[in-house]
């Protein structure tokens, strides 16, 4: 069949404005939008720049998005995408900046962000004769979890990246949670980890709006896992300071009368002794006042006495 | 100039194990990669990786099992080496990280593979090379060692008989950059690009082997080539772990028959038993994974890779398989060390020959080769770089290859392509050079071959730039795999029997009075000549 | 047709304007709703679920013995419950939590309790033909982006479970135009509001207010209608600091969704308490009084 690629092109050396080309290409019906693509490479074009390594869905290497779905273009079929649409249309993942073409920098992207993560062992007894006893039921979830490909398609569905360019993102965050569940990294090394994991720009800068669970080839849930890690930080005590200070006000305010205390709640997150962060908040109060939206006088509710008892049993099962 | 004690170029599994172990012994080292090294051919490797860690289970034995594999090719000093060290290695992948499957008491579940006489495989699902690669990456992160991932190498630099760096073309940069050594480490990978089918990655084109035959380093058994017996291949290619056959998948014919028992065969006479059966009118042959106790969750890469490359669920339904070409037994000649006849040049893994794996290499051993080998001949590099001092790699080269990269993008286009070549010499090999070979077609696959490269010589690129020029990359990866194809069609007409992976229907019987022996091909005068050496003991 | 009515934190803090428009309309609508008093914040997220399961388990078990299922007007906490109450469908995590943490109370989860976003009950209980007829004041020439925001949306497979309530992910679009106003698409439309992270990256934060009502107010919306007063509170009150951060004047009222069903059955902007919001809704003011 006769298929039409419609493909982004980026030439660093001649400007870099981003722009189209279009192909025809005879395939057969079965064939997959890779195979198109070296054809189109092999017989009508050798300057179009793309990437492709094992072609059987294992490397992570071919993502693009094909029309506006971010995939792997060794594994998807022509004709899926022909059915529903009249050509093919392809552009480099989003959220990660374009050297060439479909070619994206996953140096300034997934791999520097991942190694921001510290993402190593380091055993003390590294080279004992024998290795660590673990229950195959505690490593399942953590060799599921390594079968992350990098491929970036969660950090290409994540909200917080295009505002954000920074942020560690999905992918940097299912590999700190490799380790934060890895039942060999215990004691001090947990600690450390968690500190690596709740970093600036990492664990809580994630607006957790789930975007990331529907995106992973392998059905990972990026976002599920973040919150996951967030359950351990929990635990474990949070280590970023101002989130810690919000999360103990919004649970003690539960606490104290069943519901939240947004006033207390925003005070208490700046620090009560932070006059330059209070300050900050001032003009968005009086603009609240004015308009009469400041929270009135915070009640404490009937049943609040049962919610503080639940709430402090709860923190005692940790 | 970038000056290294040890420059590693690969970034698969024996590549960064070296890295790893050349950093430890205190060089400095870096590490050069056509792709980055988590996309590299290594994570591809499903099965497992042999260890004698069982209570039933001894060196002594594996080494025994590796050369029935090997089929009296197995050098003894590789054998041995490889069945001592695998346990401490596979002990270390695990301290460091890789989440091997467990057995009820907590320790490294080992399980059936191939035709091993006891269990040995420890695996990771059946994504074991996907786990250890990426356990080998966050390792070699911890190292901090330099990683130039995109580079793709066009020379080695040799000087008065020394190796003395490499020059590689920056896929980003766009620029040749020369890069001095101590020590060069050739971990490149393999070359089953050569096929058509094939299992392998788009980047396993022999690259290191043609490096290494260009400075005058001997090719060793090149005719082996390992076919894997229960890969889908259609329209693409799916390869599904023989380890499936040891935990109760059938191999069956067109009636559903059960066709072999899988127990006890090497991974060659599986692979001419299935082939075979396709060959005599029993139609397709089939894998039957259904008998596979909780199926879905042991062989999750299987089923997802079936199910996205040949559209089958394979909790429901047969997957048919074919032998298709998926790794080399022959490589650059190298002792267990790794040396080479050319001082200061390294090489290990799956582009290299050292002894180890004869006729037929044991299912399991190409991940425990790569680390074990890995870290001896990291460790061998950096002694090496250390005595030797530091050469001067000079520019020349550099500026040589600018010419050469000049030449093969002078181009207009004729009507051949790039991509019709490397077809046309995939599905040759696979005619050809497949499971089964005679005389009369090595004969005239040399011919072939010929032509072939001719008609790759005639060739030109269009596209002038050096940034992300696969065109380019991909034209001389195609001048390699050719050059490889003619010394492997020499080397196998030459060798008049069947042993291991190497079936002559002309020549069905072994002949130990001849052929116990290795085939080398040197480069003389340009062109491959071939050699044999007496396999050690 | 009774709910237990879970109008959330911020409806009775910060948003109290939310609160107002969801009962003024319920009773217009004839949804009798008694409202749950006694029982605790959601957790927001804010809480390890370890804490807020079992207080959100206690709020279910309320609702099983009113014998009625439970309405929210806030997509946070109906997010927050929809994930806890799928966890609780696990009996042996449920009983858990009844032995530790309920039975001292005498209270039990059964795990019966059905919640319900408003926005959910429009449509999948109370039926959009009813709403129809009661419409006295079709919106027409009103340009409205509509914004879920997250939790109403994902994670699919809780929050839109079935193929049955697959028309889900369109309700805030027909809910528009059968109200008589137009949509105006934003891409982000789906995407997260910004507020979860205002502690920890307040830039990133804001850049996303700016990001999505930026869009809305350039395509030619005179408002944005959404069912979270989370997204409220960033996308209204976090405006004009939004405005000051990227240097471009946005000025998009964002009006919550009971307030727009609140103008369609008649109310007039007073009484919808438009007048609380931070962001002027001067321009929705003007066309909906014209409109009348």
């Amino acid at each position: 069949m006769e298929v039409t690629y419609k493909v982004h092109r980026k030439d660093p050396e001649n400007g870099g404005e981003s722009s189209y080309s279009t192909y025809q290409v005879e395939l057969p019906e079965d064939a997959t939008v890779l195979d198109g693509l070296q054809k189109i490479r092999d017989e009508q074009d050798d300057t179009l720049a793309f990437r492709a390594s094992c072609c059987q869905g294992s490397c992570g290497e071919c993502a693009v998005r094909i029309n506006y779905k971010a995939q792997f273009t060794c594994t998807t079929r022509i004709g899926d995408v022909t059915k529903k649409a009249p050509e093919i249309l392809l552009d480099p993942v989003r959220n990660i900046p374009v050297i060439k073409d479909l070619v994206f920098d996953m140096d300034r992207f997934t791999w520097n962000k991942m190694a921001a993560m510290k993402p190593w062992m380091e055993p003390d007894d590294e080279f004992a004769p024998t290795e660590n006893l673990v229950p195959e039921s505690e490593m399942a979830d953590v060799r599921k979890t390594m079968s992350c490909h990098a491929c970036s398609l969660c950090d290409e569905g994540c909200a917080v990246l295009p505002v954000n360019f920074d942020f560690l993102g999905p992918a940097a965050m299912v590999k700190g949670y490799r380790f934060v569940m890895d039942p060999r990294e215990t004691g001090a090394k947990m600690e450390a980890r968690m500190k690596v994991v709740e970093q600036p720009q990492g664990l809580w800068d994630c607006v957790h709006c789930y975007e990331a669970d529907g995106k992973c080839p392998r059905g990972l849930t990026p976002s599920s896992k973040i919150m996951e890690i967030r359950d351990v930080a929990f635990k474990e005590g949070i280590k970023h300071e101002k989130v810690g200070r919000h999360h103990a006000s919004f649970i003690n305010s539960v606490k104290q009368t069943g519901w939240l205390d947004e006033r207390k709640l925003v005070m208490e997150t700046e620090g009560m002794t932070n006059v330059t962060g209070l300050m900050k908040l001032l003009p968005t109060a009086v603009r609240a006042l004015r308009r009469g939206k400041m929270p009135g006088r915070h009640e404490k509710r009937p049943g609040a006495d049962q919610i503080k008892r639940i709430l402090e049993k709860a923190e005692d099962s940790k | 100039m970038p000056q290294y004690d040890v420059l590693v170029i690969g970034g698969g599994a024996s590549g960064l194990r070296a890295a790893i172990a050349a950093k430890r012994a205190g060089a400095s080292v870096a590490v050069l990669s056509k792709v980055h090294p988590l996309r590299t051919n290594s994570a591809l490797s499903p099965g497992g990786l042999n260890a004698p860690l069982g209570n039933d289970d001894s060196a002594e034995k594996f080494a025994q099992d590796i050369r029935n594999a090997g089929d009296g090719l197995c050098d003894t000093e590789a054998v041995n080496i490889l069945a001592a060290d695998a346990a401490r290695e596979v002990v270390w992948l695990e301290r460091v990280g890789v989440p091997f499957n467990r057995n009820a008491e907590g320790r490294i579940d080992c399980r059936p593979l191939g035709s091993s006489s006891v269990s040995r495989a420890a695996y990771a699902d059946d994504r074991t090379g996907h786990m250890v690669l990426h356990v080998l990456h966050e390792q070699f992160q911890r190292e901090d060692i330099p990683c130039f991932a995109e580079r793709f190498v066009t020379s080695l630099i040799q000087d008065g008989g020394v190796c003395t760096g490499a020059v590689a073309l920056g896929h980003r940069s766009g620029q040749l950059e020369t890069f001095g050594a101590g020590a060069v480490i050739l971990a490149t990978g393999g070359a089953t690009q050569l096929y058509r089918p094939c299992t392998s990655a788009v980047g396993t084109t022999g690259d290191g082997l043609m490096l290494a035959h260009d400075l005058g380093v001997g090719l060793v058994d090149l005719e082996m080539v390992q076919f894997h017996p229960t890969v889908y291949s259609a329209a693409r290619t799916a390869l599904i772990s023989e380890a499936a056959l040891g935990a109760g998948a059938k191999l069956v014919n067109a009636a559903g028959d059960k066709l072999v028992n899988a127990g006890g065969l090497s991974r060659a006479q599986l692979a001419a038993e299935v082939h075979k059966a396709g060959q005599n009118g029993g139609g397709p042959v089939s894998l039957d994974l259904r008998p596979v106790d909780n199926l879905a969750s042991r062989f999750p890469a299987a089923a997802e890779v079936v199910r996205l490359m040949a559209g089958i669920d394979i909790t429901k339904d047969p997957v048919p398989v074919q032998p298709v070409a998926h790794r080399p037994m022959g490589g650059i000649e190298a002792n267990a060390a790794g040396e080479t006849s050319v001082a200061g040049l390294y090489a290990v893994g799956e582009c290299a020959h050292n002894g180890l794996n004869g006729a037929g290499r044991l299912p399991g051993n190409t991940l425990t080769e790569a680390v074990v080998f890995g870290r001896r001949v990291g460790e061998a590099a950096a002694a090496h770089a250390k005595s030797a001092g530091a050469a001067d790699a000079g520019g020349s080269q550099a500026a040589q290859d600018g010419e050469r990269l000049a030449e093969i993008t002078s181009g207009g286009t004729s009507g051949d392509t790039i991509g019709a070549v490397h077809r046309e010499l995939g599905e040759l090999m696979n005619a050809n050079l497949g499971v089964s070979r005679t005389d009369a077609g090595l004969a005239e696959a040399q011919d072939k071959i010929r032509a072939l490269r001719e008609r790759h010589a005639a060739l030109r690129v269009n596209n002038k730039s050096r940034i992300y020029n696969y065109a380019l990359a991909g034209y001389i990866e195609l001048g390699n795999l050719l050059k490889l194809a003619e010394a492997t069609a020499l080397a196998a007409r030459g060798r008049a029997e069947s042993r291991g992976a190497h079936l002559r229907s002309d020549h069905p019987e072994k002949d130990d009075s001849n052929w116990k022996a290795h085939t080398v091909v040197r480069s003389q005068d340009g062109s491959p000549k071939l050699d044999t050496r007496a396999v050690s003991a | 047709m009774k709910y237990a009515f879970y109008p959330g934190c911020v409806a009775k803090g910060g948003c109290p304007e939310l609160y107002s428009a969801a009962c003024k309309v319920a009773e217009k609508l004839d949804i009798e709703l008694e409202e749950m008093s006694d029982v605790a914040c959601t957790g927001a997220g804010c809480m390890p679920t370890q804490l807020s399961d079992p207080i959100n388990a206690r709020t279910f078990a309320k609702a099983e013995q009113m014998g009625l299922p439970i309405m929210t007007i806030c997509s946070t906490c109906q997010g927050v419950f929809s994930q806890a109450n799928h966890r609780l469908q696990d009996a042996e995590y449920r009983e858990e939590i009844n032995r530790e943490y309920l039975a001292e109370e005498g209270l039990s989860y059964q795990g019966t309790t059905e919640v319900k976003h408003m926005l959910w009950v429009l449509f999948e209980d109370y039926g959009i033909e009813k709403l129809k007829a009661l419409i006295e004041r079709p919106l027409n020439g009103l340009r409205v982006s509509p914004f879920y925001g997250c939790f109403l949306r994902r994670p699919g497979n809780i929050m839109v479970p079935t193929k049955d309530v697959g028309a889900r992910r369109g309700y805030l679009e027909d809910l528009t135009q059968i109200l008589g106003a137009e949509n105006v698409d934003i891409s982000g439309k789906t995407k997260c509001c910004g507020f979860p992270i205002l502690t920890a990256n307040e830039e990133a934060s804001l850049g996303m207010v700016a990001k999505h009502a930026g869009e809305s107010s350039q395509k030619g919306a005179d408002c944005m209608v959404t069912p979270c007063p989370l997204c409220h509170l960033n996308l209204d009150g976090n405006q004009p600091r939004a405005e000051g951060q990227t240097g471009e004047k946005i000025d998009l009222p964002i009006i919550h969704l009971p307030q727009l069903v609140g103008l369609a059955l008649g109310f007039n902007t007073d009484e919808m308490q438009l007048g609380r919001h931070i962001v002027s809704t001067k321009a929705v003011n003007d066309k909906v009084d014209m409109l009348t």
